[in-house]
């Protein structure tokens, strides 16, 4: 809940009234709304993912640090898995090093590690956190909880602001941590929260037996001159000028090529590259969520598509899937990089939709360097964030985390002085790196100007 | 304070465009060269203030109905039927796709799911308003076919207990007035009276459209008034007073 | 600046409240909006027309309707749900309910006379004989079928020998298919389920034979499996080293038959309880109960097989479910644990009981299917390496034989309030539902923290530096958090984590010598399970979560529920979650006057919610609060 809460007395008649009328109210319209040509796929790792197999690798006993190991990974399914020696009993894991590439990444990789040109890394992130709420909406919104509420819009709904005004959906989000919080947001950029996107075409099926699609259109354009001339009576407009600019947009809604991007088997049979056979044993929604984004992005349909993946958390023998968790995750983002790069920009001839297109996955933190007693990892204060965009310059991983604890150190002098990156500077760089001022959204935060192409 | 202040603000205001007339002992004073002091006068003493509306109200923004709340209103609405009898009703017999499970809304309708931890929604979106629409069309046109094609005498009517004249005759503007009315109350809880101007006529002009559209529609399609008061029923149940209070 | 005062004293007098209405006056817009909001709060649904009709009565008392409202069945159902939005307690599949010692799982096979049958059993369960002891009954070579212990089936199936299925299989009418199954000869045979979940509605593959056509009147259940003792003699099997790893086993079977423990060696004299999971490993004389009572059925063999109907969708309660669907036996309970706290919040609020309670209610409603859990299902879970410790059977947190005993399973719609679950039982802390959904020490701690006394840990911009220090309340940058989280989370040391075994004092001291590290080495891992060897010395191991306060892990979670009672902080973030839910938004420090009126209403009516939520519908905040534009006065809109 947005705190918006202001008493007040008028008075009605002569100039008294007009004004406080003339009080600002707490939104501006007075931007023109944005145009954009690019689109964003914001994934939150749920759980908190253990980066020591793929984004930060440790294959050393050093320090609290117990690298994964026979002992407590199923690594028969983790296809970059190549033994190396860690003890008598048990083997680790051999970094990977891409050919023509500095990056070392751990086997969980997946099929990311083919790709490691589109790939920068975050890594010693100072989460600052073990809570998964509180990690959970710091990625997201580069704040912490306060009064165990988000206070802060989510990085998506930023890009939305920004970019998405004009969509038709300016951000679907499942499950991901989406915030619509702050004075700055335009009304028609509210997150679209959804559980699942395939189930939901029937919600957007419609009889034509006894009444029409036009009957329904009356209707629907006359509460929409309702909403209007309810908004205007109204000191606080947002909810009601917000209902009735989805009940324009609604019409759109119901056009058939929206409906085909709510569907499952539509999806499927669009891009079969996310469903493998046999399926994806932990992440067989987020190969659905990237199926979405990219019809829907080829349709010009969305700005933003948010989702949170399976869950990372493992804090027990459940830890021995980690890696799997991971590499499907990864293996279906590449699998959306290709679907990108085989997409035609709705609105830019000739371009690709990978070329305009921009994915950043976070997690809510990592997960201890130490296994636990039931042979798991707990929550740990570190992370790692990947940004795949063009704006971006790739192969490259930035800050880092100590060799013996896993903890953030310095990434270097940053405008509050010399420390390790966190989350709002990760948001700070993307949204500058389409021009956006961080400062519209974010209290906190230094753009890394070294990440962004020129 | 804030209150104070804004007061100050306002009545600052008011005084400049509407000074008041000079008390007796001030214009006694008149001569003296002492700043006059201002008594205060108020302001319904001031030449056409006699009647003032204030509003001393605090301020809320409108809140969104919860979920469960609304599902609860459509079954008092449409009968006080249990949620799966009304489903089968909903459904109907006669496969013309108006309702699926409540099971396929209840996401877009913003119910939580404490089981995967994800909340309540707060606001309205564009789904969720293509949910109003989906369920709003079912739950009015099964009680138009309940109501209005059945022989079903105007007290054992579920929603429209009005009488309608012969489809031949069009409503007057009071007959259809009395008729809105019946139903704003119903669904919205107050007469239509009460309403911002204009709705009533703008219920109308709808509802006209409607018959219009359906005045040679088939057997199996809505006749011109069975598709009005349908039209007017879904523009109620889907009103963003509905939903929002 | 005087009068600006007394203009604004003027303005103030001149000014009526939205809702005082003239005795003969028509409400106005802004009072049928009022009307309508309390409906919604109160009633939870729009008003209808009759209602419509007697508000508008000349002299309706709005005062009264609301105290009328305040004893409804909407009104529990409405604070309930302040509590469940900021509790969420329920879980899904991801926290994994599958206990061997309580499922019975299926297996298809052919009886003696060629036709298929289906033979239920317990993964794990002890035998005498060498071919089947904590395996399958019936060895595969009996059966022409080898069945591992995840479920896969391979070979040919072949007609039993009679003798061997006789000697090795009982028929027994079960609970699931029985009402009356506790008589001598049950005949009250269930019928297919309605699709409410107030009745109990085992799926459809439960209901019919292996034929798939024969209504079932029996199940074919291993000898052990159908016993019915409250307690087993120690079994011993004679092996005391496990046998060489082989292709195959006595009999055919595919995994090693287990060896006699130490400890069960060392207590061969013993009986066990047959309703923990260590009795039921240590003992082959436990079977599942009368009417097999203490298991719960699956349709296969699968890890969490299909066992009953139930809803997906609840929204509007149990009884008013909006579907159902055939779910497993896991869901079963995780369902149920749910619905406990549901009742438990309605009772709660509709007899305003304390709030307190919420925490500190050593009571709670129970039906039959939470009886039946509690009853014989609870202490499946216990005790792993507690044995060690002397612990054989769980020190419930809800003691069993205060569980009512007329409570079947079939008694799915009856709740009824039992006073005084135990000792160690402290209102929602001591629920499955809130542990199981709350898995970790800090994670109880923290909602906790954040739900009842309204804050939240945060640790803005801090710096984490390499540290070797394991006690995180002075640990740099974790002590920012840590220094009152652990000690919050101290409180429940003594409830094991993703599960509801309580560690009693007298078995597991906090401070156990018998734990003590050794030569700086960690102590043996029976000690590791429970003692953490971070915190431990040379003389004593410390419990584990235990450092943050080893007196708040001697207290337990009824030691929390009165800190957070006790705190000021408790009454003004009940008022806080209350308000915050009606109002449809955050409280600010404008509200302070109004969240202040609510805490006196609280306390000073013995915590107890209707007086608190009467104040808040009373409140100007509520009741007077209006979203008129002065654009839309000016139009003559009057509230």
């Amino acid at each position: 809940m947005e705190n918006r809460r202001r008493t007040f007395l008028k008075v009605l008649g002569g100039a008294a009234a007009a004004g406080v009328a003339s009080q600002p109210l707490f939104r501006a319209f007075a931007d023109p709304p944005a145009a954009s040509d690019e689109f964003f796929v914001l994934i939150h790792a749920s759980g908190g993912w253990d980066v020591t197999l793929s984004l930060d690798p440790r294959n050393e006993r050093r320090g609290i640090i117990e690298p994964g190991s026979t002992d407590t990974i199923d690594t028969a399914p983790i296809r970059r898995w190549r033994n190396a020696p860690l003890d008598a009993d048990s083997s680790t894991f051999e970094i990977y090093r891409p050919a023509g590439s500095s990056l070392r990444l751990g086997p969980a990789i997946g099929n990311l590690g083919d790709m490691p040109e589109r790939l920068t890394i975050f890594n010693g992130l100072a989460m600052n956190t073990v809570s998964h709420a509180d990690g959970t909406f710091f990625a997201a919104t580069g704040r912490h909880l306060a009064g165990g509420k988000p206070i802060a819009a989510s990085i998506d709904t930023m890009l939305a602001n920004e970019f998405g005004r004009e969509s038709l959906l300016p951000t679907v989000s499942v499950g991901y941590p989406s915030t619509y919080v702050g004075n700055e947001l335009d009304a028609r950029v509210s997150p679209l929260r959804v559980n699942s996107v395939d189930t939901l075409s029937k919600m957007l099926n419609r009889g034509n037996v006894n009444t029409t699609a036009v009957d329904r259109q009356a209707v629907t354009a006359m509460l929409t001159e309702e909403a209007r001339d309810l908004a205007a009576r109204s000191w606080y407009r947002d909810e009601i000028e917000g209902f009735g600019l989805q009940l324009a947009a609604l019409p759109r809604m119901l056009s058939p090529d929206v409906q085909q991007i709510f569907n499952a088997a539509a999806l499927a049979a669009a891009q079969p590259s996310f469903f493998p056979s046999p399926g994806l044993r932990f992440q067989n929604r987020a190969g659905v969520n990237c199926a979405f984004a990219v019809e829907a992005m080829k349709r010009n349909l969305v700005r933003c598509v948010s989702f949170a993946s399976a869950s990372h958390d493992t804090h027990a023998a459940n830890y021995r899937s980690q890696p799997l968790i991971q590499q499907e995750l990864f293996d279906t983002v590449a699998a959306l990089v290709r679907a990108l790069d085989a997409a035609p920009h709705p609105t830019l001839t000739g371009q690709r939709l990978s070329d305009h297109t921009h994915i950043l996955l976070v997690s809510d933190f990592c997960r201890t360097p130490q296994i636990n007693l039931t042979l798991g990892r707990d929550h740990y204060p570190n992370g790692s964030a990947l940004v795949i965009s063009p704006r971006f310059v790739g192969n490259t991983a930035f800050g880092r985390a100590d060799d013996d604890q896993l903890l953030p150190v310095s990434a270097g002098m940053f405008a509050d002085g010399d420390r390790p990156v966190a989350p709002p500077d990760v948001l700070a760089t993307f949204v500058a790196a389409f021009g956006v001022n961080p400062r519209r959204y974010l209290r906190d935060g230094d753009v890394i100007r070294s990440l962004l192409r020129a | 304070m804030k209150t104070t202040l804004a007061l100050a603000l306002i009545f600052t205001l008011g005084c400049n465009s509407t000074p008041a007339a000079p008390t007796p002992a001030a214009r006694a004073d008149a001569g003296l060269s002492r700043p006059t002091e201002v008594v205060p006068t108020p302001v319904t003493a001031i030449p056409g203030h006699e009647v003032l509306a204030q509003d001393h109200a605090p301020k809320e923004p409108p809140r969104l109905m919860p979920a469960e709340t609304l599902i609860r209103s459509y079954l008092a609405l449409f009968g006080g039927l249990s949620p799966q009898a009304l489903q089968v009703r909903l459904r109907g017999t006669t496969g013309d796709n108006l309702f699926d499970t409540w099971g396929d809304y209840l996401s877009a309708l913003g119910v939580p799911d404490y089981a995967v931890d994800i909340p309540r929604a707060p606001q309205t979106n564009a789904l969720m308003l293509a949910a109003f629409e989906r369920i709003g069309v079912a739950l009015c046109e099964r009680a138009v076919q309940a109501d209005l094609r059945g022989a079903v005498a105007v007290n054992d009517r579920v929603l429209f207990r009005f009488e309608l004249p012969t489809p031949t005759r069009a409503l007057t503007d009071e007959e259809f007035a009395a008729r809105f009315d019946l139903l704003h109350r119903r669904i919205l809880a107050y007469p239509a009276a009460l309403a911002p101007d204009g709705r009533i006529a703008r219920f109308r002009t709808l509802y006209r459209g409607a018959v219009e559209r359906h005045a040679d529609a088939g057997a199996r399609a809505f006749n011109g008034p069975e598709a009005g008061w349908a039209s007017v029923c879904e523009g109620l149940v889907r009103h963003p007073e509905f939903h929002l209070y | 600046m005087r009068w600006i005062h007394a203009m604004s004293a003027a303005a103030l007098l001149l000014g009526a409240s939205a809702v005082a209405r003239d005795a003969h006056a028509s409400p106005t817009r802004e009072q049928y909006r009022l009307f309508r909001a309390l409906s919604i709060d109160l009633q939870g649904r729009i008003p209808l027309p009759d209602e419509i009709a007697a508000f508008e009565q000349p002299g309706f008392d709005l005062d009264a309707w609301i105290d009328q409202r305040l004893q409804g069945p909407a009104y529990p159902e409405r604070l309930r749900r302040v509590y469940l939005d900021a509790l969420r307690l329920e879980v899904g599949s991801m926290f994994n309910f599958v206990s061997n010692p309580l499922v019975l799982r299926r297996a298809r096979l052919l009886d003696p006379d060629g036709n298929p049958a289906y033979v239920y059993f317990r993964r794990g369960q002890r035998r005498d004989r060498v071919e089947s002891d904590a395996d399958f009954c019936l060895s595969p070579d009996e059966t022409g079928v080898t069945i591992t212990s995840n479920g896969q089936v391979s070979g040919t199936a072949r007609p039993i020998d009679r003798t061997v299925w006789e000697q090795r299989t009982v028929a027994v009418r079960p609970w699931w298919l029985y009402r009356d199954y506790r008589s001598a000869s049950p005949s009250q045979r269930i019928n297919a389920g309605d699709g409410s979940a107030m009745v109990l509605s085992p799926v459809a593959t439960l209901m019919v034979d292996a034929d798939n056509t024969t209504p079932t009147t029996t199940v074919r259940v291993c000898r052990e499996e159908a016993q019915t003792g409250a307690r087993g003699a120690m079994f011993l099997s004679g092996r005391t080293a496990a046998l060489p790893r082989a292709e195959t086993y006595p009999g055919g079977r595919v995994t090693a038959p287990p060896a006699d423990s130490a400890y069960a060696r060392a207590h061969a004299t013993d009986t066990v309880s047959c309703t923990s999971g260590t009795g039921v490993s240590l003992s082959d004389d436990c079977g599942c109960g009368v009417g097999l009572e203490r298991c719960m059925p699956g349709n296969s063999l699968g890890n969490d097989p299909a066992a009953f109907n139930l809803p997906d969708n609840v929204p509007l309660g149990a009884d008013q479910a909006l579907d159902t669907r055939a779910q497993t036996q896991g869901d079963w309970s995780r369902f149920w644990w749910a619905q406990e706290a549901v009742h438990f919040l309605d009772d709660l609020f509709a007899r305003d009981r304390d709030v307190r309670g919420l925490l500190n209610d050593r009571g709670t409603m129970v039906n039959g299917a939470t009886a039946q859990f509690y009853r014989g299902f609870a202490g499946s879970t216990c005790c792993g390496n507690g044995t060690q410790f002397e612990q054989l059977e769980p020190t419930a947190l809800f003691d069993p034989a205060r569980v009512p005993a007329d409570l079947t399973p079939h008694d799915l719609a009856t709740w009824r309030r039992v006073d005084d679950r135990g000792p160690q039982a402290s209102g929602l802390l001591t629920m499955p539902i809130f542990l199981a959904k709350y898995g970790t020490r800090r994670a109880r701690a923290h909602i906790v923290y954040n739900a009842f006394l309204c804050r939240q840990f945060v640790a803005e911009n801090i710096a984490l530096t390499p540290s070797t220090e394991p006690n995180l309340m002075v640990r740099s940058g974790c002590a920012a958090c840590h220094a009152t989280l652990e000690p919050l989370s101290a409180y429940f040391s003594r409830v094991t984590e993703s599960g509801w075994t309580f560690l009693p004092a007298e078995r597991f001291p906090t401070l156990n010598p018998a734990c003590a590290t050794r030569n700086g080495n960690s102590p043996n891992g029976g000690c590791t399970s429970f003692y953490d060897p971070a915190f431990g010395s040379a003389t004593q191991g410390m419990l584990r979560g235990a450092y943050g306060s080893t007196a708040h892990a001697d207290e337990g979670p009824a030691g929390l529920a009165r800190a957070v009672v006790d705190a000021p902080e408790f009454a003004a973030c009940v008022a806080q979650n209350v308000s915050e839910s009606f109002l449809g938004r955050s409280l600010t420090e404008e509200d302070r006057p109004l969240q202040e009126s609510l805490v006196t209403a609280l306390r000073t009516n013995g915590y107890r919610m209707r007086p608190l939520v009467r104040a808040l519908v009373r409140a100007d905040a509520y009741r007077n609060a209006n979203n008129l534009a002065s654009g839309a006065w000016r139009e003559g809109a009057t509230p």
